[in-house]
């Protein structure tokens, strides 16, 4: 069992790094702030697993702060490069 | 076999931390050092160190990745007078480089070589000393919280902690110095976009409770004041986004007892201490819990109040230039 | 291995399996709006059968419970923000002709 969660961290980091394709080719901002929600949702994914193979409940509190945290570089894209156009309102 | 996991997240740390010192868009650098972020918050979780990976979380996925986003802005070159200007300023540092005598690369190399292999000793110590882990546990009892971190944090190496809250707030006034501290006066709009409006209001309660949850949890487990600061200053930073600059609305001696309160207190009580008789920062056990959880609540408080000015004085900074050409 | 084990590993197979579409999907697909669309769906689903996975593994009630919002939070967090992004783009695209390079 325990070989198993492993093999799913590793496969879930693996998903990460073939993510950072997308940070090199771009070619927007917003492209590549699309896979900070990549790596968002599967950190958390990881941090629920690795919670679950450690049976460390506390690791769930890393889950909760990347998750409510996650919406926070999303708004500040929108509304900061959204007034350089002149578009504030 | 998890030493696979270990290894994996060592090279992703790594290789992260290179590309995003050598990618050539500053673009790729700000968003690869969000995965790097990620990386080091898990590496910190392997190493056991919880509370490390709670805050490397709070910072580089939420602070850091705002202003980063903010300074994007800022050198996002969209006008091509710009661009002309920064290409020329890239040739002449090229330019410069390419002259540059040997002498100095060989002193930094050696310099740096020296600075690594110093690095590579102390951490190379920590097995064999055995350190102070012990003598920490045994006097867990008479620190009046239950985490060995949070004991060291606020109690052993007080005088520390109220440092590093000094540090932030001298931040803020060096940002205060450069920019000038009534520029983020300015009223700004409210958000027109409805579901953006609600998702801000959805997540400023959802912020602050889960900020005080792991303000409390520091008592017994990883958690504290940082953690629970950085996740209030997100709900200052998340409220100016959306065009309610409540730290710029509230009146100025407020907003000055705001920034103030945590280092102001704790250097009160330690010298409400010494007048007891004790050294500065010795609470005296029977009160210590009590004590912490104040000092920790009022820290968090400033912090986050240090946070918020920070990013609103930095954003309102590069607007105004821009304010001027796009009134129409 | 126990039923609850078999449930265990066939959900986290499945929320790989998802992960991994919505990776392939960010990586392939040709524009912006596809894109979030392969993300804010795909991985979302995949964390949602590894969260129920690990809640049935760990089995405490106060974690499962913690879990699932995790969850609940991630699907109002990613929903809104695949709006927002690709509104966001639209209207950086509507006044320029130019590529929004950087």
């Amino acid at each position: 069992m325990n070989a198993f969660f492993i093999i799913v961290i590793i496969f879930l980091l693996f998903n990460i790094a073939l993510g950072l394709y997308r940070v090199w080719r771009g070619p927007t901002v917003a492209d590549r702030l699309l896979t900070t929600q990549l790596f968002g949702t599967t950190g958390i994914a990881i941090l629920i697993v690795l919670a679950g193979y450690l049976k460390e409940l506390t690791l769930l509190n890393v889950a909760v702060t990347f998750n409510v945290l996650a919406v926070l570089l999303v708004i500040c894209l929108v509304q900061v490069w959204k007034k350089k156009k002149g578009e504030a309102q | 076999m998890s030493v696979l996991i270990d290894i994996i997240l060592a090279i992703l740390a790594i290789y992260l931390a290179l590309q995003s010192l050598l990618a050539p868009r500053l673009s790729q650098s700000v968003f690869l050092f969000f995965a790097f972020g990620l990386a080091l918050a898990l590496a910190w979780i392997r190493l056991g160190a919880v509370d490390v990976a709670i805050t490397e979380a709070a910072i580089a996925a939420g602070f850091l990745g705002a202003l980063f986003l903010d300074a994007l802005r800022d050198f996002s070159v969209s006008d091509t007078e710009k661009q002309e200007n920064t290409k020329a300023d890239q040739s002449l540092v090229s330019a410069k480089n390419t002259n540059s005598p040997w002498l100095p690369r060989l002193a930094l190399g050696l310099g740096l070589g020296l600075f690594l292999l110093i690095s590579l000793e102390a951490v190379w110590e920590i097995p064999s000393g055995g350190g102070l882990t012990e003598l920490a546990e045994a006097m867990l009892p008479a620190s009046g919280v239950e985490h060995p971190v949070t004991a060291v944090l606020l109690n052993y190496r007080a005088y520390d902690t109220w440092l590093e809250i000094g540090v932030i707030l001298m931040g803020l006034l060096a940002i205060f110095a450069v920019g000038g501290r009534e520029l983020y006066r300015k009223p700004v709009m409210a958000v027109q976009d409805p579901l953006l409006r609600q998702v801000i209001l959805f997540f400023t309660p959802v912020l602050f409770l889960f900020g005080a949850f792991l303000l409390y949890v520091g008592k017994t487990g990883p958690g504290g004041a940082f953690q629970a600061a950085v996740l209030w200053g997100a709900i200052g930073i998340l409220l100016h986004l959306g065009g309610w600059p409540v730290f710029a609305v509230i009146p100025r001696w407020l907003r000055q007892l705001l920034l103030t309160a945590g280092l102001g207190f704790f250097l009160l009580l330690g010298f409400l201490f010494i007048a007891g008789g004790n050294a500065l920062f010795e609470y005296p056990p029977a009160y210590a819990g009590f004590l912490i959880l104040i000092v920790e609540t009022l820290a968090a408080i400033s912090i986050a109040a240090a946070l918020t000015a920070i990013f609103a004085n930095l954003n309102q900074m590069k607007e105004t230039p821009n304010e001027t050409e796009t009134t129409t | 291995m126990t039923i609850t084990e078999l449930i265990t590993v066939i959900l986290l197979v499945v929320g790989c399996f998802f992960f991994l579409a919505g990776t392939l999907g960010v990586l392939r697909f040709p524009d912006l709006f596809s894109r979030l669309h392969a993300l804010t769906k795909a991985d979302n689903l995949g964390l949602g059968f590894i969260a129920a996975g690990i809640a049935l593994h760990i089995a405490s009630p106060w974690s499962a419970l913690k879990i699932f919002f995790i969850w609940l939070f991630t699907l109002l967090a990613s929903s809104t923000s695949c709006y927002l992004i690709a509104k966001f783009q639209r209207e950086q695209h509507k006044p320029q002709n130019g590529k929004e390079q950087e």
